[in-house]
């Protein structure tokens, strides 16, 4: 049995934080400059009142008008956030109710980030494959926003919300895609949890909380209770074992980067992108890129960037798609979706 | 380990490497173009080119091309 992809629908917020606002708020900072580097112009930012559950509702909602999908068909559904409403329950559960899916349908949420769609994908293949389940929906949700410190304006730049709605069966019938999903590739090295992390957010340092950290000119640098992230590190994580992961990857595909029509990595942002497809000797015309609206939306970069890409090309037969992410953790993850 | 060779490894971590005018002696941090981003880059290129590693703060404690070419130097010889 094979598990394909079938129609993948995102929601963004309503609220806009583009240049101008962050501009005002920091005039010292050369905004236009970064963001021809970084390629994000626009990041949409969830509602004060709305979490993570929220947005997986609204795309949930969203993916069974778009696909005609009736929801009595789903029989798992696989919650990626790192921004769960509780630590407990599991904020699957919470939807399941709210959207109204059969009491038979199993229900998970599982904490990554960057690469979290590529691991969602994994389980749902699993869970297809061995028969568990037939029509698994992967959701993807984040608000990292509600974690970032308001004088934080280097990760206000890159971060935006959003949630995506993929939908994993093991027939291809009705969808437009007919994408199956081929092998994958995994990585970890936790040797780096502290590069990306909100150090007061779990159990082991629950009462504490923190003042700000600022440098000599009184700039923000960080605060334990927000979003810290070591760019450096990250960017050396990526620089260095993205590469080997993508020959990983193509090895237990049993193809080569020829054989590939499109890459689509983790939009983190566009200079790191180029960056690391110079690195994996990728052609340009063969690498998509899809943030300047948006920003890094965390889990849910892949299957927008995947969605945009699709709706304006006529697919041939064989079309394949590599599929990358890699962050928060240190994770990374790759996956060969073909056409068929 | 050629100095003109650096130079040029040097100028393609610029965004607008293949039309800068730059020396030896150039302060990179005072090209216009250079930034953290840039800096980035130009630790990963040393690593891949001359497999030597520059921690953050020798980084920081270059202020020429030619500094940081006498530093990988001085480490290729330990």
């Amino acid at each position: 049995m094979k598990a394909y992809i079938n129609g993948i629908s995102y929601y963004l917020p309503k609220s806009i934080l583009d240049n101008v606002q962050l501009s005002n708020q920091f005039p010292e900072w050369s905004i236009d400059k970064i963001s021809e580097k970084t390629g994000i112009y626009k990041r949409h930012i969830s509602e004060d009142n709305e979490y993570s559950s929220d947005m997986g509702i609204n795309v949930i909602e969203q993916f069974l008008i778009e696909y005609n999908v009736n929801k009595e068909e789903i029989d798992f559904l696989l919650f990626c956030t790192q921004s769960p409403d509780y630590l407990l329950p599991t904020t699957a559960c919470l939807i399941q109710d709210k959207v109204g899916f059969k009491k038979t349908c199993g229900a998970l949420d599982f904490n990554l980030g960057c690469s979290g769609y590529i691991y969602g994908l994994g389980l749902a293949k699993g869970l297809v494959e061995t028969d568990q389940a037939r029509n698994v929906l992967l959701v993807t949700s984040e608000t990292y926003s509600k974690f970032i410190h308001k004088r934080d304006k280097s990760n206000r730049t890159i971060f935006g919300d959003a949630a995506t709605a993929t939908l994993i069966t093991s027939e291809p019938k009705r969808n437009h895609y007919k994408f199956s999903i081929g092998n994958f590739a995994y990585g970890t090295d936790g040797s780096g949890y502290d590069k990306l992390i909100i150090k007061n957010s779990g159990v082991k340092h629950k009462c504490i909380t923190s003042s700000d950290l600022l440098d000599e000119e009184g700039n923000f640098i960080s605060n334990d209770d927000y979003i810290f992230m070591d760019g450096k590190e990250i960017f050396n994580f990526t620089a260095f074992e993205v590469p080997p992961l993508i020959e990983r990857l193509l090895k237990v595909n049993g193809i080569t980067l020829d054989d590939v029509s499109m890459h689509i990595f983790h939009q983190a942002n566009e200079y790191m992108l180029n960056f690391i497809r110079k690195r994996c000797k990728i052609p340009e015309v063969r690498f998509f890129i899809s943030l300047n609206d948006i920003g890094n939306t965390v889990s849910s970069t892949i299957p927008i960037a995947l969605r945009r890409y699709l709706d304006n090309l006529k697919l041939e037969i064989n079309h394949k798609i590599l599929l990358a992410g890699f962050g928060v953790g240190l994770s990374l993850g790759g996956v060969i979706i073909n056409l068929e | 380990m050629e100095p003109n060779v650096f130079l040029e490894n040097f100028k393609k971590q610029f965004i607008d490497g293949d039309k800068l005018e730059i020396a030896m002696k150039t302060e990179f941090r005072q090209i216009e173009s250079y930034d953290s981003l840039t800096g980035m880059t130009i630790i990963v290129m040393i690593k891949d080119e001359y497999n030597v590693d520059i921690t953050d703060n020798e980084y920081k404690s270059q202020k020429s091309i030619n500094d940081l070419f006498n530093l990988i130097q001085s480490k290729l010889k330990t």
